[in-house]
């Protein structure tokens, strides 16, 4: 490790986002209610170039915090205003609130946006833009993506679907391009202009069925001109795939991570690309471990991957609500730092990591 | 309404000095008297002369405690007590009460000795002070005076730290000072019973903060100086006498142990003297499991430290020194300092926070360059780092401690309004009882509910009991009665027995009323019809009709009589006592609304 900080939540976060000025916020998921959403300000020594090791302040302050009913399983700022969206079960509604840290410390809910109901626990994922205007996509399903005007509420767009998988993902491509992943780990590609036509979809390279996927979108550092990097699909076997967003039917490469058995379900299954190393993503969500891995020496074979790191701190820690060992419920990149993460559990516990390439560069 | 009102003359929502006056039930206690240590002027004092314009204050406080040593809990204690004037009880823990002096004596020899202050205490007036110091245990109630009562609980925190709960009858205040509810290696957590007071004054410094694991600290610090050692470099860590300085050099020993390294430790002895008896003081003040480690390993007899004499300071070579005073003002840890200062491989390490005007606050604030005494210029090129251990209650804490104390109202001090806004509410919304966080000089007023014991006279007992059911234990039973205040005592009696005892006659009041009713026929013909009307309406009640022509409800009397102008048109009078006015209030209408027309 470069340097490792530990820190304890009251409750678990299964979301870490990033905000404004390298704030970070996370939110409770609890089903009974009273969950805590915070916005946190990291320690200085998140904030500096160079780590400094007794650094005086070294704690996360809490800057403001907002009270939810339901569970929250998403939340996203949307750019350029003072608002975020969350949404959660028991179904794909979202709630809108305000943050206004200067006034007061509280995050005030401001209005919900309704969907249509949908059988069973759904819930809806989302994704933020403010291009033209504020605007939120949204949907549990493939058949119910939408983009939502937040301010508004008035309905942009909706996209013609005809079937109704689960969504296990979505994201603005650009400001007109929608990516959109099922849970069966099809991706689809969408035209905002072009609301009627049917989604561009492609399907997964040999892999077996009943395997739920995710997909982590990857962004270069701001600013830079290098092309856009592939889309990676993980599937709760460990399954990984790259595809370019330009030729989405083929696939560019593909690699299998380990996977302990039994694994705890797909629930918290995360994967994300490094802002700022080439071709370095981060695996999470098979248990108490963060693997990072160097996609450049992959092929279309498929086989086995040897992580170049794995962050373990978590399983050392208690047991999560449930009596077990507690498992990674979502990792993020550190925009900035190159080889900073930082990764929840299901115990409460935040850590904020900095890991050291064993030799050679990443 | 009976209430407790608190006004913070400093801490109300800032980080400084602490000093809050409590009123309750007509005694006045101040909690804590600390200096601001960001101020050099008066602003550092709180305001007393909101207690009084002028004169001594003893009059107008029945007491005052101090929570713990730190300079902004008890700093403006000897200017409180000695320039300003007071001369009553002040409550402290033994702990407290002897390591307050040092520190108080201490921050003086700075203020005026190196800064050349004029308005400030001197050392007599240090002495005079504790001389008005009661001492407590924990958890012993002391009495102040006959109706006010203080008692101390574990705080955490520091050596000595204590939370007190203030009584006065059946209202009660607990105010916890710093605290902290996580144990760590030297010190336990804070513990509470339920002993729910009317009101709980908390601090919440560190409600905002989500704090970096210890483990973390503590490899990190350990890194540091390993690092030093390994370059050839000497470490210099300044400490307070007891606390942290045992937690130090536990964690020392252990990793040179495990490392197998060979760097000497040294502890400067210059506290032996009052070792033995801090020694004990701290024994005392630990809880169970620490005891033990120390009874062990007493501090003299760690394998790798040692004691350090003077001269080991121009030894060559690797060398971690643990030297007091803690803020590097004066003293050994100021000498190592000077000699090891112009080295870079050297490190100092402060363990905590160090008053303005120090080299210790000099150096952390990035001081590279320090005048000393004859005017000498001191160049610092060895690394300054800054680590702090010490243990506030996040907002974890904070609602785990309002839990076992289970009071009826919170009073957060201690942090800035805006930002705590959302403690505010989740303490509302979690515990549903109100939550204050008053400003400097703002009063809060709190109502209670107390309950006032009254004495029940045997007959009016008998008399309640025999008309209604079984008393249940668990439900309030109601009573009608007259209170009796006399002198100092209440008594609930009848009111019979209360007119008796007062000498007074009772008087009658009787309401009459006149209800026209339409029936041509003859006035005792009309009673009937009303008789058996009632009758039949008022089936619960005592109904009957008189020989003499009138009819009765309970007590309540109705007479009919025709109209002198109209033969057509009959009067029943109604006529009631005070007594029965709802009843008679409940005919009255009735009869109005006429009588059914057909009838037996």
């Amino acid at each position: 490790y470069g340097d490792l900080h530990t820190f304890e939540l009251q409750a678990p976060t299964r979301l870490i986002e990033w905000a404004r000025g390298n704030r970070v916020c996370v939110a409770g998921y609890g089903q009974s209610g009273g969950n805590e959403i915070l916005q946190l300000l990291p320690p200085p020594s998140l904030q500096v170039k160079e780590t400094q090791g007794l650094c005086p302040e070294r704690d996360f302050k809490v800057e403001c915090g907002g009270f939810s009913n339901r569970p929250v399983y998403s939340l996203k700022y949307v750019p350029d205003t003072s608002l975020l969206v969350t949404s959660g079960p028991p179904d794909s509604s979202l709630q809108v609130w305000q943050v206004s840290a200067e006034d007061s410390d509280v995050i005030k809910p401001v209005s919900a946006i309704p969907t249509e109901s949908d059988t069973g626990q759904s819930w809806a994922k989302i994704a933020t833009i403010s291009a033209r205007a504020p605007w939120v996509l949204h949907g549990s399903r493939l058949n119910s993506v939408q983009i939502t005007e937040v301010e508004s509420r008035k309905n942009i767009y909706m996209a013609a679907a005809r079937n109704s998988e689960e969504l296990s993902g979505l994201a603005f491509l650009d400001c007109n391009t929608l990516l959109l992943c099922s849970a069966k780990g099809q991706l689809c590609l969408a035209d905002i202009r072009q609301p009627q036509s049917p989604l561009e979809a492609a399907s997964v390279p040999s892999a077996p069925c009943g395997e739920r996927w995710c997909m982590g979108v990857g962004r270069g550092p701001q600013g830079s001109d290098s092309s856009p990097r592939p889309v990676a699909r993980l599937s709760s076997g460990g399954h990984l795939t790259l595809t370019d967003v330009r030729k989405i039917s083929e696939s560019l490469a593909s690699a299998k991570c380990r996977v302990p058995s039994p694994s705890s379900g797909a629930e918290f299954l995360c994967v994300s690309w490094a802002p700022a190393l080439e071709s370095c993503l981060a695996v999470s969500g098979f248990d108490g471990t963060v693997h990072v891995y160097d996609a450049q020496s992959w092929d279309g074979s498929g086989r086995e991957a040897e992580p170049i790191f794995v962050h373990k701190g978590h399983a050392f820690g208690g047991s999560d609500s449930s009596g077990g060992p507690p498992s990674v419920t979502t990792h993020t990149w550190h925009p900035q730092k190159a080889r900073t993460l930082l990764s929840a559990a299901s115990d409460g516990s935040l850590h904020v990591w900095d890991w050291v390439q064993p030799g050679g560069n990443c | 309404m009976p209430e407790i009102k608190v006004t913070p003359l400093g801490a109300g929502q800032d980080v400084g000095r602490s000093c809050i006056l409590v009123s309750i039930a007509g005694k006045n206690v101040m909690l804590d008297c600390g200096m601001h240590m960001g101020y050099n002027d008066d602003r550092r004092f709180p305001d007393f002369s909101y207690i009084t314009q002028n004169g001594r204050l003893t009059d107008f406080l029945d007491c005052v405690i101090i929570s713990h040593f730190h300079l902004d809990h008890c700093g403006a204690l000897p200017y409180f007590s000695e320039m300003v004037g007071y001369d009553g009880p002040i409550y402290m823990t033994h702990p407290t009460k002897a390591i307050c002096p040092i520190l108080l004596e201490d921050y003086r020899k700075i203020t005026v000795d190196k800064k050349g202050e004029t308005n400030f205490f001197t050392s007599q007036m240090i002495k005079d002070c504790m001389k008005k110091v009661v001492a407590v245990h924990l958890h012993q109630t002391v009495q102040v005076d006959e109706e006010l009562e203080i008692k101390a609980y574990y705080a955490g925190h520091v050596l000595g730290a204590a939370m007190f709960q203030i009584k006065v009858g059946c209202e009660s205040v607990v105010y916890t000072g710093d605290y902290n509810m996580t144990p760590d290696r030297h010190l336990g957590a804070a513990w509470i019973d339920k002993c729910r007071p009317d009101l709980l004054i908390s601090e919440s410094t560190y409600a905002t903060t989500i704090r970096d694991s210890k483990r973390c600290r503590e490899r990190d610090f350990l890194k540091k100086v390993h690092e030093t050692v390994e370059r050839g470099g000497k470490v210099l860590i300044p400490v307070f006498a007891l606390g942290r300085a045992q937690e130090l050099c536990i964690l020392l020993e252990t990793f040179w142990e495990r490392m197998n390294l060979k760097a000497p430790i040294y502890f400067s002895t210059g506290l032996t003297e009052k070792a033995n008896h801090y020694y004990k003081l701290f024994i005392t003040w630990t809880n169970q499991k620490i005891r033990k480690t120390f009874v062990q390993r007493n501090m003299f007899e760690f394998k790798h430290i040692k004691a350090f004499d003077r001269a080991f300071a121009d030894n060559p070579g690797p060398m971690v020194v643990f030297a007091t005073p803690g803020m590097l003002h004066a003293g050994q840890s100021l000498q190592i300092f000077r000699k090891w200062a112009g080295n870079e491989k050297n490190m100092v390490i402060m363990p905590g926070y160090c008053v303005q005007g120090t080299v210790g606050h000099k150096i952390l604030s990035g001081q590279r360059k320090l005048e000393m005494e004859g005017r000498q210029i001191l160049e610092v090129k060895m690394q300054v780092e800054y680590m702090s251990f010490s243990a506030h209650a996040d907002a974890k804490g904070i609602m785990q401690l309002i839990r076992q104390a289970e009071p009826r109202n919170v009073l957060l001090v201690h942090g800035e309004a805006k930002k705590m806004e959302f403690l505010k509410q989740k303490i509302e919304q979690e515990f549903h009882v109100n939550c204050y966080m008053p400003a400097n000089g703002e009063t809060t007023t709190i109502f209670t509910n107390p309950s006032i014991p009254v004495d029940i006279s045997l007959g009016l007992l008998k008399r309640e009991t025999a008309i209604g059911l079984l008393p249940d234990a668990k439900k309030p039973k109601l009573m009608h009665g007259t209170l009796i205040m006399k002198d100092n005592s209440f008594r609930l009696v009848s009111p019979e027995q209360a007119l008796k005892e007062l000498g007074l006659a009772e008087h009658q009041l009787r309401f009459t009323c006149r209800v026209h009713i339409q029936d041509p026929r003859k006035e005792h013909e009309t009673v009937l019809r009303v008789y058996n009307h009632l009758k039949g309406v008022l089936k619960d009640y005592s109904v009957q009709h008189l020989p003499d022509g009138s009819i009765t409800v309970e007590s309540i009397l109705i007479q009919a009589t025709a109209h002198s102008e109209d033969q057509g048109t009959k009067v029943l009078l109604v006529s009631w006592t005070y007594q029965d006015e709802e009843l008679g209030s409940y005919l009255t209408s009735l009869l109005k609304k006429g009588l059914p027309q057909s009838t037996a």
